[in-house]
């Protein structure tokens, strides 16, 4: 588990205040536009309900100027009633009636003859400055021209536009209706107007009511052409359209609509008043008097609902979430530092799980060198059937137990980070030889077919990392073993090579096998760590349940993965591509034929040699790792110093001679590295030139190049397999203090590759002869060929330094190997050379090193092809 | 201490009205006028609210004014502020009127009006001053500015440089570089070129009023020096007196109309058709589409200029008994000022009362005329009945039915329209 850095979580934090605010602005966004919406709504409604009132103000206003009407009907009435009746009243005894009639003071009724010249008549009032004077004249008001009549189902109503009395200068309007009279001169009827003047304040007066509703609201009248009949306060101009073209600056066509949209009907529009401000106006001709419209105004701030209520809302709301944001945000910030310590412990603990197990992975290993070193003597030294039988089945339960802690310890490294893809060269063949060495055996014990099927023209080259390569087809290749009861495994391996990469090659591995299968549900718990497939029908197959997982990790980390396809109760397939670097494109040629051959002559141990005269020194600071390897090399006879430090070691290497030193890596206080360093430095010691071999529990690719970088000649890992130990005691041991054992009975006869017998300088026989057979032969031949290079630089380098004391013993291992493999011409030219140098001629040195050097790499060449086997 | 504010207060410092009572102050006021639009006069209302918010004034247009308005006034509903004219003052029908209205020249109704022309402010016989003037107006000529400038001539000062520029213009391609309304009234382009030099004799040869104002037929004499004038000027390349007639149908709406048209230098015409101007300019599509600059001046008929003569046009008085008078004084305090009564003059486009012209630049060029060609109608002592024997001698000898000997001798008798 793995808990992200602050800077991740300052990212997270980010994102998601981020998206709070996003949240938030819809959020008000949404609100501004409900409201705005909600406000236009109100608006709407409040303009519908001020046009409302308009028409209701229209009705009152109808019912008012229907009332004067009627009133002025009635002394009418009264007036041509009498003349109906043959009666008909003078002038002045109608002017008398009607005084007598009206209520009100202020209401005047004038009796006007419009066919006299000044538009004289009679008045019920007298005039203010002659209270004597009742004559009234209309000549220069000129009101008549335009009276202003209407009909509908209540009678007529005739009225005029407001004026101003003559008889006493108020501002009125005059309601109308003829009458007959008698004329005064002559006694003949003749027709007269009756005018009931009623001052326009009462009109006025009508409208107050409405102040309570709405207080700025103005009411005007006006009459067809705009003039008004009654004028708001606000509107100037002494017209309507005037007015509104003063202030509007409309175009013709605007102002001509408008005139049109007024006397058209009822309805509300916004104009501007004389301050610039948006106002609402809402007119609907009189229901009366079709020809007047009633005119209500208003400023558009009075009607039109207040922003100030919507942004206060949105205000609040927006501190709200602020608020909220910022609450969040303190308790976000609190649990996540309570998470960031909890995250922190359980990194810590997961560190410490992490440790403890590689820790114990590693610990334990070191008991099990010595339990399976051990085991192994048991097995080399008893003879009796059923104690081999006992430390046999040890063995199969030690590697069963490396196997798990191995894995443990992989995955342990996977989980902290630690594991790291190491690319090297590496020879595939050997890489295979591994695998079918350490599978087919399991396999046969099973009773299981084993079926390599490798593809012959795989590079036999290639640049990866080996061991985790290996480490993913063995655990694959084990799992198919161990969920297999009948059938078998068919392991196929094949390269394509790649269009766009001409350096490198795709593998294709894939192991098929006749086992139990995975249900499609399984197939998903295939790669949860510790998570095991049909616990309880395979609870008696061992495993930690890491396998796949670590295949998995491991094919990610070089860039793979697994793909699996199964059928439940028939088997499944795991297969795999991998990209790998060519490093040599010779093929590998017929693995199986070779393997073939080469299996069959597996066979039970004995010792390759004996080496009584040779001394080897080991240091391990585990007892029983020493009793181990003590033990291992005890049938060679050689004589073994065992140190448990580094500084046993250093006094050891300062006083006794010794042919190899093995040194453990891991030792407490000084390390094999520092050891090693140390006895570097010492020079008064008999062990100059002496090859040091690193011991490490370690088994990583690339450990070769850090040994060597550290200044050990080679490496071998623990658990300490006693063959390889056997092999690089004769690669590193003088040839003359090593006796290669004799044949023994069991060995069938090897037949020696037919090449050797082709490479010029090189007396195979004679090398068979000396190695004792032909197997030993080829491996002599193969650690000759391994360590080839290696020795062929140092020789140089040595010489490059002038230093003819070490080129000297190189040359005189040369002369020693060169004769164990049967190069005895090499030998006897190096041999040469070695007298040369204990002479100190170094004029022959380096007239001839370079060519022994230069034979000595033709040779090597020449045997390459022994890899391939 | 008595603050005084309007005229006297601008000449000390141009303080601003400071209003006398509470700000909160509710009222109304009504202004009674014959003005059937008083756009200038409502503009004034709203900057009166600046100081008022509460107050309420309102503009009443009234039928029949002349003779209402005495009746209004002891109406149930009489207007605080009223309009009343020259002519009204000294005439026994408005008596009554006046004896109702408010003394502005009594020291205690607070009111400074020292900024007025002096020559402009009448007085009742007790020596009152009820009636302040608003506008005034004169006789003259509307001038295109464009034409001149584009003609590269300069605006003639006198009569000679009246001849010389009407001949160039004539030369240039304009039929009739002045024209006006051939009509009888005071708007006439007779009266408008030929009556202030009239005034002017009569105001120099005071000594002949009398007989003048009696229409004694010697007095005609008086007129000779206006009407020789006059006989020159419609017989020179200035004017065609046909083409007026036939172009300019009416004293007003014609006038500007025509002269919108932009090939008319000049224009003879009354302050009160200039007033109209303003309006006007939009309707004019010839003007809407090649707007020109035009300034009024006074026509050059004399030998060494023209004769600014200024008479009232409409004057404020407030009605002594109104509900609201304290206030109806206050808005007059407010009005009687320089700033408000040069605002007023130049929205209304007519000549201010106050004697500073420069603050409308339409009459900017009166502040040319020397104080001495520069008077009131009123100083000229010439009663209606004169006047409209000069208009109909000036009509016949313009028109060409009399000729100057004629008119002169007839004086007193000249058929009036």
């Amino acid at each position: 588990m793995h808990i992200p850095d602050n800077r991740g979580s300052e990212v997270k934090r980010g994102l998601i205040i981020t998206i709070n605010l996003l949240i938030m602005g819809f959020i008000l966004f949404f609100i501004i536009r409900y409201a705005n919406a909600k406000a236009e709504e109100s608006n709407k409604n409040e303009i519908i309900a001020f046009e409302k009132m308009t028409v209701t103000t229209n009705q009152i206003i109808t019912n008012y100027l229907e009332d004067e009407q009627r009133l002025c009907d009635v002394w009418a009435n009264y007036i041509n009633r009498s003349a109906e009746d043959g009666a008909p009243m003078t002038a002045e005894d109608a002017v008398s009636y009607i005084r007598k009639a009206k209520i009100s003071s202020e209401i005047e009724g004038h009796l006007i003859f419009l066919d006299s010249p000044r538009r004289e008549g009679l008045s019920t009032t007298p005039t203010v400055s002659d209270e004597g004077d009742y004559s009234v004249t209309y000549k220069n008001i000129n009101i008549f021209d335009n009276i202003e009549s209407d009909s509908d189902e209540h009678g007529v109503v005739s009225l005029t536009r407001a004026y101003t009395n003559p008889m006493n200068g108020v501002q009125s309007i005059a309601f109308l209706n003829n009458v007959t009279v008698l004329e005064e001169e002559g006694g003949a009827p003749k027709e007269g107007l009756l005018m009931r003047v009623v001052p326009l304040s009462r009109l006025e007066q009508k409208l107050v009511f409405l102040k309570g509703e709405y207080e700025n609201v103005e009411i005007s009248l006006v009459d067809k052409k705009g003039n008004y009949v009654v004028h708001g306060k606000s509107f100037k101009n002494s017209n309507f359209f005037e007015y509104y073209k003063s202030y509007n600056a409309a175009t013709a066509e605007e102002y001509e609509h408008v005139t049109k949209e007024i006397a058209s009907g009822t309805g509300t529009m916004t104009i501007k008043n004389f301050k610039k401000e948006d106002c609402i106006l809402s007119y609907t001709p009189l229901e009366t008097m079709k020809t007047w419209v009633l005119l209500a105004y208003i400023p558009a701030n009075d009607l039109v609902a207040s922003r100030s209520i919507d942004w206060l809302l949105l205000g609040i709301a927006t501190l709200g979430f602020l608020l909220l944001l910022i609450f969040n945000s303190i308790v976000m910030m609190i649990y996540n530092r309570e998470l960031s310590e909890a995250a922190k412990q359980a990194n810590q603990a997961n560190e410490a799980k992490s440790n403890f197990l590689s820790t114990m992975s590693h610990d334990i290993r070191t008991p099990m060198n010595a339990i399976l070193g051990l085991n192994e003597m048991v097995l080399r030294d008893s003879k009796d059937d059923n104690i081999r039988m006992y430390a046999e089945s040890i063995r199969t339960a030690g590697s069963t137990l490396l196997g798990i802690i191995n894995d443990i310890l992989d995955f342990s490294k996977i989980e902290a980070g630690k594991m790291e893809i190491i690319n090297v060269d590496y020879s595939f063949v050997s890489l295979l030889n591994d695998l079918i060495n350490m599978v087919q055996k399991k396999a046969e014990d099973k009773g299981l077919f084993f079926k390599p099927d490798v593809d012959k023209d795989i590079p036999m080259v290639l640049n990866g990392d080996e061991i985790r390569i290996k480490q993913v087809i063995i655990n694959i290749l084990s799992n198919a073993v161990k969920y297999t009861k009948e059938g078998g495994i068919t392991f196929s391996v094949k390269a394509n090579k790649l269009q766009d990469k001409p350096n490198a090659v795709m593998l294709r591995v894939s192991v098929s096998d006749t086992g139990i299968g995975i249900k499609p549900e399984d197939l998903d718990k295939l790669f949860v760590a510790f998570q095991r497939i049909e616990e309880k029908r395979n609870r008696n197959i061992e495993g930690t349940g890491l396998g796949m997982t670590i295949v998995q990790r491991f094919l990610d980390m070089m860039g793979s993965r697994l793909e699996v396809e199964s059928e439940y109760g028939k088997g499944s397939v795991f297969s795999f591509e991998l990209e790998q670097k060519v490093v040599k494109w010779d093929p590998i040629g017929d693995f199986e034929e070779a393997f073939r051959r080469s299996s069959s002559t597996l066979n039970k141990y004995h010792e390759k040699f004996t080496a009584p005269d040779a001394r080897v020194l080991v240091v391990d600071d585990t007892a029983v790792n020493l009793t181990v390897f003590v033990n291992l090399l005890k049938r060679t006879g050689i004589q073994i110093d065992t140190a448990e430090s580094g500084d046993e070691c250093i006094s050891l290497f300062g006083s006794k001679s010794y042919d190899v030193i093995f040194l453990d890596h891991m030792m407490p206080d000084k390390d094999g590295i520092e050891t090693l360093m140390e006895m570097k430095e010492i020079t008064d010691t008999p062990n100059m030139g002496v090859p040091v071999i690193c011991l490490t529990a370690n088994a990583i690719s690339g450990m070769r190049e850090m040994y060597t970088n550290a200044g050990f000649d080679d490496y071998l890992t623990k658990p300490i397999d006693a063959e390889r130990l056997e092999m690089m005691l004769l690669q590193y041991l003088p040839e003359d203090k090593v006796t290669i054992a004799s044949e023994n009975g069991d060995a069938d006869e090897k037949e020696l590759p037919d090449f050797l017998y082709g490479i010029k300088g090189l007396d195979a026989d004679a090398g068979m002869d000396y190695c004792g057979d032909a197997e030993d032969y080829i491996m002599a031949l193969e650690t000759f060929l391994g360590s080839a290079e290696k020795k062929a630089e140092e020789i140089e380098n040595f010489w490059a330094e002038r230093d003819i004391k070490n080129t000297t013993v190189k040359v005189h291992g040369l002369k020693s190997s060169f004769r164990a493999i049967g190069a005895l011409k090499l030998s006897e030219f190096a041999a040469e050379l070695e007298k040369a140098g204990n002479d100190g001629d170094t004029d022959r040195l380096d007239k001839d090193l370079s060519e022994l050097i230069s034979g000595y790499r033709e040779l090597v060449k020449e045997l390459e092809p022994l890899k391939n086997l | 201490m008595l603050l005084l504010q309007g005229c006297g207060s601008q000449k000390k410092g141009d303080a601003p009205f400071a209003p006398k009572y509470d700000k909160d102050t509710e009222f109304s006021l009504t202004v009674a006028g014959s003005y059937g639009n008083f756009e200038s006069l409502e503009a004034e209302f709203e900057r009166f609210y600046e100081y008022y918010p509460n107050a309420n004034l309102q503009y009443v247009t009234m039928d029949d004014y002349k003779n209402v308005i005495p009746s209004a006034l002891v109406s149930s509903e009489p207007p605080d502020i009223f309009t009343t004219n020259g002519s009204m003052i000294g005439d026994e029908k408005y008596d009554a009127m006046f004896e109702a209205c408010e003394v502005f020249s009594d020291s205690s109704v607070g009111i400074d009006y020292s900024c007025i022309r002096d020559s402009l402010i009448r007085t009742t016989d007790s020596g009152d001053v009820v009636m302040l003037p608003i506008f005034t107006t004169s006789y003259g000529m509307l001038v295109n500015m464009d034409i001149f400038e584009k003609e590269g001539l300069k605006v003639p000062n006198n009569f000679k440089e009246l001849m010389d520029v009407c001949a160039k213009l004539k030369a240039a391609g304009y039929e009739s570089p002045v024209m006006g309304p051939d009509v009888f009234s005071g708007s006439g382009l007779f009266n408008c070129f030929a009556y202030p030099m009239f005034a002017y004799d009569v105001m120099k040869n005071s000594d002949k009023v009398d007989a003048l104002n009696n229409l004694e037929s010697a007095s005609g004499e008086m007129m000779r020096p206006a009407l020789e004038r006059l006989s020159e000027f419609v017989n020179s390349d200035c004017i065609d007196i046909a083409k007026c007639q036939e172009e300019i149908t009416d004293e007003y709406e014609a006038v500007i109309m025509r002269f919108f048209e932009g090939d008319v230098p000049m224009m003879l015409a009354t302050g009160d058709v200039v007033s109209g101007t303003g309006k006007r300019e939009s309707k004019s599509d010839a003007f809407t589409a090649n707007p020109f600059k035009y300034r009024f001046y006074t026509v050059p008929a004399g030998d060494d200029g023209g004769y600014f003569i200024n008479s009232i046009s409409i004057c404020f008085s407030v009605n002594k008994n109104s509900r609201n008078l304290d206030m109806a004084n206050e808005f007059m305090r407010f009005l009687i000022s320089k700033k408000e009564l040069s605002n007023m003059a130049a929205s209304k486009r007519l000549i201010t009362p106050i004697d500073d012209f420069s603050t409308n630049e339409l009459y900017s060029s009166l502040a040319d005329i020397p104080a001495d060609r520069s008077f009131s109608d009123k100083e000229t002592g010439l009663m209606d009945p004169a006047v409209r024997q000069f208009r109909a001698a000036i009509y016949a000898v313009g028109n060409g039915t009399m000729t100057v000997d004629e008119a002169v001798a007839a004086y007193g008798n000249i058929p009036e329209e």
